[in-house]
Parts: C-alpha cells; sequence; structure tokens
C-alpha cells in the first residue's frame, strides 16, 4: 500500500513536471514553426511598408536596442547605488529588510502602471509626447530590482576575509568599495543586467503610451517629440488589427526576433548566473 | 551619494502612488466608494463603477491560480526531490529561460491558437466567441507556471538535506518524507512563490488584452457560477491599456475614473506583494 502510494505521487509529480516543460516546449516549437520561414537578412534590413504587410523591421530592431540601451544606463548606476547602501552602510537588518521590501514592492508594480506614470509625468507634464528617453527611463525604473538583487546576492556573497583583508590594510570604506566590491560583483551587476534588459526588450505596456509608434519613425534625433518603432509594439498592433496573411506571417517572423534577442541575453547570462548560483549554496 | 540613490528609489515609489492618488482624487470626491461599489461605467453619463473589472480582474487571476499552482508546485517537487541534481539544473533554466518569453508574444499565441480552441471545446454551452475571462485566465497560467515552478523549487530545495535525512532514516518512502517533512517546512516560501506569481497575474496586461474580449459592465448576478467565466469580461489591467485611456485625457472627471483603475491595482498588488515578501522572511528565518 505505501509503495503503491509512494508511486502513484512520484507518477503524478513527473506528470506535471512533463505537462509543464511540454506546454513550454510546444510553445516555443510554434513560434518557431510559424516564424522562421519570414525572417531573412531582408527582413531585418528593411522598413516596414503597407502597414506591416510588406518589407521589414529594421527600425523595429533599432529602436528596441535603443529603448534597452537607455534602460541600462539608466539602471546600473543606480542599482550599484543601492546594492552598496544595503550591503555596507546599513548597519541595521530591520533597515536592510525595509530596503529589500521596497524592491520587492517596485517589482510588484505591473508594468502597465509604469507606463501610466510615464504617460502623466513625461508625456503630459514635461510636454515630450512620445519620446525615446522617456521609454528608456520607465525601462530601467522598472527593472531596477531585478538589477539591484542580482548584484545584492552577489556582494553578500563575497567572502567575508576578502573585507576584513582589506580594512586591516587600513582601507577606508570607499576605497574598500572601488578596489575590492565592485570589481569582484562586477559579475552580478553583469548578469543582473542582462537579465533585466531581457525582460525590458519584451515590454508592450510601459512603452506604448510613453515611447514608441507603429510606423513612421527612423532614428531619433531629439527628446520631445521623438518616438521610436519597436518589436513588441509592432507584434502587439498587427495581432490585434491584421487578418491579411502577409503581415500575419510577418508578425510571427517579428515574434521569432525578439525571441533571439530575449533568448541571446539570457543565455549570455547564464554561466555567470549558474556560478553565482552554485556559489550560495555551496560556497 | 549612495544613499542618495536608495532614498531615489523610495522617492520613486512614493511619487508612483501619490501620482496615482493625486490624479485620480476627482472621481473620489465625485462618487466616493460608489466609485468602487458601481457595477455600471458608461462614461459619456458620467457612470463610473469599476466592479466588474475588479471582478474580471480577480476571476482571471482565480482561474490562472487553479491551473498552474498545483502542476507548477507538482513540478517543482519532482525537481527538487525526485530528480539527479544534473537533471534538475537542466530543467531549471529551461523553465528560467522561458520565462522570459515576452506577455505579447503569449498573446499573439492566445489570439491566433487558443481562443479558437477555447472557442471549439466550449461549443456546447454556446459561447458569443473564444475571447473570454477564461481564456484570458489559461492564457495567464501558462504565463505565470515558470515563476511558481521556479520559485517552488527555490523552496523546497530551501528545507536542509538533514531533514530528509532523517525522515528517510525513520523509515518513510520519499513521498512520505515529502508530504510530512518538506512540504510543511518549505510551506512559507511555496505560498510566497503562489503570491508572486497572482501579484503578476493581477497586473497583466498584454497577454489578456489580447484575448479577454474587453466587454465593459459584465457583472455576473451569481458570483459562484462559472457561465460568466465563458463570456467576454474586463480586467482593470485591460481596461487601462484600451483606447479609452487616451480619450479620457481631456475630461478631469473621466482621467480621474481611468487613473482610479490604475490605483486600485496598484493597491492590490501592493498588498499581495507585501504578504509574499513576509513569507519570504518566514522561510528565510525558519
Amino acid at each position: 500500500m505505501r509503495r503503491t502510494l509512494d508511486w502513484i505521487f512520484r507518477l503524478a509529480t513527473a506528470l506535471c513536471a512533463l505537462i509543464a516543460c511540454g506546454v513550454l516546449v510546444l510553445i516555443v516549437a510554434a513560434i518557431l514553426f510559424r516564424g522562421l520561414p519570414s525572417v531573412s537578412w531582408q527582413f531585418l534590413t528593411e522598413q516596414i511598408r503597407l502597414v506591416g504587410a510588406d518589407g521589414g523591421i529594421f527600425h523595429n530592431v533599432v529602436g528596441t536596442l535603443i529603448l534597452i540601451t537607455t534602460a541600462l544606463i539608466v539602471s546600473a548606476p543606480v542599482a550599484v547605488g543601492i546594492a552598496l547602501v544595503h550591503g555596507v552602510y546599513i548597519r541595521h537588518e530591520a533597515w536592510r529588510r525595509r530596503l529589500l521590501l521596497l524592491l520587492y514592492l517596485l517589482n510588484g508594480v505591473p508594468s502597465l502602471l509604469f507606463g501610466l506614470f510615464g504617460f502623466i509625468v513625461f508625456v503630459k507634464f514635461l510636454g515630450w509626447g512620445k519620446s525615446w528617453l522617456a521609454g528608456g527611463i520607465l525601462l530601467g525604473l522598472m527593472i531596477l530590482p531585478t538589477v539591484t538583487v542580482a548584484l545584492i546576492e552577489c556582494i553578500s556573497s563575497l567572502p567575508r576575509r576578502y573585507l576584513e583583508a582589506a580594512a586591516g590594510l587600513g582601507l577606508s570604506t570607499p576605497q574598500i568599495i572601488w578596489s575590492v566590491i565592485l570589481p569582484q560583483s562586477l559579475g552580478g551587476l553583469v548578469t543582473g543586467s542582462l537579465i533585466g534588459l531581457a525582460r525590458a526588450a519584451g515590454e508592450t505596456a510601459p512603452i506604448m503610451f510613453t515611447a514608441t509608434i507603429f510606423a513612421g519613425a527612423t532614428f531619433p534625433t531629439g527628446i520631445k517629440e521623438s518616438p521610436v518603432l519597436s518589436l513588441p509594439y509592432h507584434i502587439f498592433i498587427l495581432a490585434q488589427d491584421s487578418f491579411d496573411p502577409a503581415a500575419g506571417a510577418r508578425v510571427w517572423g517579428t515574434a521569432v526576433v525578439l525571441l533571439a534577442i530575449v533568448g541571446l541575453l539570457s543565455l549570455v547570462a547564464l554561466p555567470l548566473r549558474l556560478r553565482i548560483h552554485e556559489e550560495a549554496h555551496h560556497g | 551619494m549612495s544613499w542618495g540613490f536608495a532614498l531615489f528609489a523610495a522617492l520613486f515609489l512614493v511619487s508612483l502612488v501619490g501620482v496615482f492618488v493625486w490624479q485620480s482624487l476627482p472621481i473620489w470626491k465625485e462618487a466616493g466608494t460608489g466609485y468602487v461599489s458601481g457595477k455600471q461605467w458608461f462614461y459619456r453619463q458620467h457612470l463610473f463603477g469599476a466592479l466588474p473589472m475588479i471582478y474580471g480582474t480577480v476571476a482571471v487571476s482565480v482561474v490562472a491560480l487553479v491551473l498552474s499552482v498545483p502542476i507548477g508546485v507538482g513540478a517543482a517537487i519532482c525537481t527538487a526531490e525526485m530528480l539527479p541534481p544534473k537533471l534538475r539544473l537542466a530543467v531549471k533554466i529551461f523553465v528560467e529561460l522561458l520565462a522570459g518569453i515576452p506577455s505579447v508574444v503569449y498573446g499573439l499565441l492566445g489570439i491566433l491558437f487558443l481562443r479558437n480552441w477555447v472557442y471549439q471545446l466550449l461549443t456546447p454551452f454556446d459561447p458569443l466567441s473564444g475571447d473570454t475571462l477564461l481564456t484570458a485566465g489559461l492564457l495567464v497560467a501558462v504565463m505565470i507556471l515558470p515563476t511558481v515552478m521556479t520559485l517552488s523549487d527555490d523552496a523546497l530545495r530551501g528545507v536542509p538535506a538533514l531533514q530528509r535525512q532523517a525522515a528517510r532514516g525513520l523509515g518513510l518512502n520519499r513521498s512520505e518524507a515529502v508530504w510530512s517533512v518538506v512540504l510543511p517546512q518549505a510551506a512559507p516560501g511555496i505560498f510566497a512563490a503562489v503570491l508572486l506569481a497572482l501579484g503578476r497575474s493581477l497586473g497583466e496586461m498584454i497577454a489578456v488584452f489580447l484575448v479577454v474580449g474587453r466587454q465593459d459592465n459584465q457583472w455576473p448576478e451569481n458570483l459562484l457560477s462559472l457561465r460568466p467565466l465563458i463570456e467576454s469580461g474586463q480586467t482593470l489591467a485591460s481596461k487601462l491599456g484600451g483606447s479609452e485611456t487616451n480619450i479620457a485625457y481631456g475630461d478631469p472627471l473621466h482621467w480621474a475614473a481611468v487613473i482610479s483603475l490604475g490605483l486600485l491595482l496598484l493597491l492590490m498588488v501592493g498588498f499581495v506583494t507585501a504578504m509574499a515578501f513576509r513569507f519570504l522572511q518566514k522561510a528565510r528565518h525558519a
């Protein structure tokens, strides 16, 4: 009886794992199967034509890259600052916990609300209209918790003896930060940023009111009224409006390109992430 | 300098909430609590009731959780307790990579496959279309599955190996050890995983927007009936993502009513996230 129950339970959990992985495999397979045929060099280097039914997605790729680069520039320094406050300057556990709660709350804010906040502040109050900079700043704020928490984990897994040795040499706190903590935790910053950027690249909600339009934008030349095209918004609009088969094939192609960008960023982050993971659990 | 950045993060969160509160003040002055309990939303008549959208949001999230929590936690038990370490890591990496699929891609799959399947499946019940609360719930369930799975796996791995060995030494088999030793200790962490996934599903806009039908004023007569689930509906997020947000800006009261939907969403998600954080702290100090 006990053995039967054991087997039933094991089978049930294995079945759950199979279902979970199976669904996810099917999803990726479906996108690749539908989208790969329409991805070509031409598709990547041409401009959008005929409301997405012809031409390519060159400026959409460029726009998405502009947005995530801005997000990186916004989030990295702030993340370093917050992680240092958490790891070095705060002396009380209670305050450390409060800072972490703040990051969790920020991480929980739905991306849509970042978009509305940006719409009120950047588009209306500052009068920027739709601007790549607003989108980049919002995406940067959105991924801030991801980057910061990765960095915090990295800093707190630094061996104590490094810090003690540095302090023993008579280094001041800023000197310890510059010569020990930052170089040693660079991996955490890179990993966290890559994971964050992978998320930022695929987000539609924060940029749809603030930074991106469907057609008619090229390289931005200023800040005010200078929107960019982007991959996720392209998919979002075509998914709703288009029943044209030519546009249908291209929307799947766009999804493949977006997945490739997201996947590439996550894959590059993977080795470092595994190393940090292993150190955290076995170090 | 560093303190400045930490302060900046705090200030940003405060100003985010502040802007939403401030911009939505007119509707609270005008309608008061009637805004939350009102069942009708006709902006031309200046009737603003958020209740059907709160119902839609909760319904979609409940469907998503009911489907993804058993499968996600079951799968996590499989990876954390049953599989050899190498295979476990492989599955975990795979799932975490897939957690990064953008929601708009899920939306695309939903609009081109899922809603047709749901429509065919529901034909005996005579639905109006495949755009239903159920469709949205199914889609969100798949989206939050990796989150539930990988965070539950972390929670289960957080239980010391010594505890398992002791349980096995007492003669319990693997499943019994999981049920009576590992799960009770991992429970706070698993609750946290579920709550974080709930937070994500409450606020999910893009994917839900594409398949939920966006039908206003769908307040069910019987709250426990399943029938409304196979009809179109509206969630707080899908309403906010729609074109009404652009129209509303010219009219202060209408705009306040729209932004209040965001405020309600912010409060719901904030509460759920804070609860999740408490459970996480509990898990860490256990």
